[in-house]
């Protein structure tokens, strides 16, 4: 069978399971934190495709297929192996399209999937943080899953506390050194759909910090004493090799602002108030707020602002350097998954000026 | 002995310098690839510099920095390459308190050097625009050799793209227009300097320092200067101050 045939096959023969799957099981692609209470309330499976697309072991293959398809060399990565991961993951019931909070290729991304017939369930998260617009946002999301206020309340309670644990890993990682940047990365990422399955997901949990107290006793992890204290900004980074390379140069991200915020590390049990005070969807000032706060809190030497290539975001890089007084490095990636010299060459240069200033 | 080596392995070229009492000494610059397949000894966890092909000595310390430093990983003392310029600069100049630009073959970074230190810097977004790749390839689409390119600064055709690759394509297209070759190649010192000032605009510049490969063009360093109301400080030679820097860097070890 010839490539392009290939292509129309596997499109058609999804096309077919999934409607076949909307009807018997249920796991919902989302493209970013949305209420996922919601989801689970109504008994369906989140599925949090940026994770299924970055894990792949093809994820190249994932982005040149919406490449095949017409999304142009120049566009963002993310979105070109989020399409390709849902054309590839024929079980899908439906995508949750943030439809404000997000960016407009995401947009052009859910309408085009609209197009080749995937179901779209649309949520906006309101720009100036409006309490009651989230609210009928919210009430809108469960009327089409299904749910009632109350069943989504006690999921949340459920999901909170495995939150509560994910939170207790980012403590470690940036109050006693004792977890990696990429270990604090992967668990506080993994919160945005709690890897399907939030029973499992807990127990991962627990046998971590479990690990982590004995690796410590043993001796056998270096902590973060003495290394440069890091901050990671912006979306969650597209090669995750950065971390252990940062690692390897003697620094340590102990705070990940976007991972962290996907944890919605608040105290509330209001979930629409929960969904307000999470940064990511909103502006750039109240991310700030967040940023300055911990960056204290974490008495961070340096910030790392990574942005994807053809991201909106490169701009808000403006605005960060312009309200931080903490040195930023940007670091751009497209879709290369192992660390470029050229990136190497900046993150290492960053450390040893860091590691200078301490010195000196 | 009083004898170090610095060995700079840039994307385009190898550059080796040599501190010893009369002074400095310079071998290169070498075609890096050309440099990787007759002077290092393929070995396991990196590589070892054939110093008798060079006309090195055995015992002197050498340090390493560029992209291909990792090719040398077998008894050299590695800097990171920010650091090797900023040594450089602070041995051949003497300045304490400068901006220095450095324009290489794949990217241009900018870094603040306060109290012999660099205490900030900035580097180019993703691609090798307004790299010397870029000049490179415009010098071979205009026919011209790079250091007659960098003689023209008057009157320039503006060119919208700084591309290495684009560049080019638009570079031919204008030159089918009809246009001279004078006139295209003032435009292309322009587009590299629209390119490198938003670079220098984070930075309060009192003193300018060029470094790299591009400082030899002529054109570039008058419009910098022009633009910035400064005559910028050029280290002789500039290709090869990171490669001082490592000398420096080596002594320091050595000591």
């Amino acid at each position: 069978m010839g490539g392009v045939s290939k292509v129309f096959f596997r499109s058609w023969f999804g096309n077919v399971l999934r409607r076949y799957y909307r009807y018997v099981m249920s796991r919902i692609g989302i493209t970013t934190t949305v209420p996922i209470e919601v989801i689970y309330a109504a008994g369906h499976v989140p599925v949090d495709l940026n994770n299924v697309f970055v894990s792949h072991p093809d994820h190249q293959e994932l982005v040149e297929e919406a490449e095949l398809a017409g999304f142009p060399r120049s566009f963002c990565a993310w979105i070109k192996g989020i399409y390709g991961t849902v054309k590839r993951t024929c079980d899908l019931a439906a995508v949750v399209a943030v439809t404000q909070g997000d960016c407009s290729n995401t947009q052009a991304l859910m309408e085009t999937l609209q197009s080749e017939g995937v179901e779209v369930i649309p949520f906006a998260y309101p720009y100036e943080r409006d309490y009651e617009l989230l609210s009928m946002q919210m009430d809108i999301f469960m009327r089409r899953l299904g749910v009632e206020r109350e069943a989504a309340d006690e999921a949340m309670r459920r999901l909170d506390r495995v939150r509560r644990k994910a939170h207790r890993i980012d403590k470690l990682t940036w109050d006693e050194g004792m977890v990696s940047g990429f270990e604090n990365h992967l668990y506080l990422v993994s919160c945005s759909d709690m890897e399907g399955d939030p029973d499992s997901f807990e127990a991962k949990l627990d046998s971590f910090l479990a690990e982590v107290k004995t690796r410590a006793q043993e001796g056998a992890f270096r902590p973060a004493v003495d290394m440069v204290r890091l901050g990671y900004l912006g979306v969650p980074p597209i090669a995750p090799g950065l971390y252990d390379y940062l690692e390897s140069l003697g620094a340590r991200v102990i705070y990940n602002e976007t991972q962290r915020q996907f944890s919605l590390p608040f105290g509330t049990r209001d979930m629409v108030e929960k969904y307000r005070l999470y940064s990511y969807p909103y502006s750039i000032f109240y991310r700030l707020e967040d940023i300055k706060r911990e960056a204290k809190r974490r008495c961070l030497a340096g910030l790392v602002h990574y942005v994807q290539s053809f991201c909106f975001r490169q701009v808000e890089d403006i605005i960060l350097r312009k309200s931080l007084e903490i040195p930023i490095l940007t670091v751009e990636l497209d879709h290369n998954v192992r660390l470029d010299a050229r990136t190497r060459m900046r993150l290492e240069n960053f450390v040893s000026m860091l590691r200078g200033r301490a010195d000196g | 002995m009083n004898v170090f080596y610095g060995v700079d392995l840039g994307s385009r070229y190898v550059k080796v310098a040599i501190d010893e009492p009369g002074g400095y000494r310079f071998l290169g610059p070498y075609d890096t690839a050309e440099f990787y397949r007759t002077y290092v000894e393929p070995a396991p966890g990196g590589g070892v510099l054939r110093r008798e092909s060079l006309g090195l000595e055995e015992e002197p310390a050498l340090a390493a920095t560029g992209y291909g430093r990792a090719r040398l990983g077998g008894g050299a003392v590695m800097v990171p390459e920010l650091e090797a310029i900023v040594e450089g600069v602070k041995a051949l100049t003497g300045l304490a308190e400068a901006v220095i630009l450095d324009v290489g073959g794949q990217d241009s970074k900018v870094m603040l050097m306060r109290d012999g230190r660099m205490a900030d810097f900035a580097a180019n977004d993703r691609c090798a625009a307004s790299s010397g790749k870029f000049m490179e390839n415009m010098s071979a689409a205009l026919g011209m050799s790079l250091q007659e390119m960098g003689e023209h600064y008057r009157d320039p055709v503006e060119l919208s793209s700084t591309c290495a690759i684009f560049g080019e394509s638009e570079l031919v297209g204008l030159m089918g227009e009809g246009y001279e070759l004078d006139r295209l190649a003032a435009g292309v010192n322009q587009a590299i300097l629209r390119r490198l000032l938003p670079l220098l605009s984070r930075f309060d510049v009192r003193t300018l320092v060029l470094t790299g490969g591009v400082a030899y063009n002529a054109a570039l360093r008058g419009l910098l200067g022009e633009r910035l109301g400064l005559e910028p400080a050029v280290p002789e030679p500039p290709d090869f101050v990171a490669a001082v820097g490592c000398c420096s860097l080596a002594r320091r070890k050595g000591e």
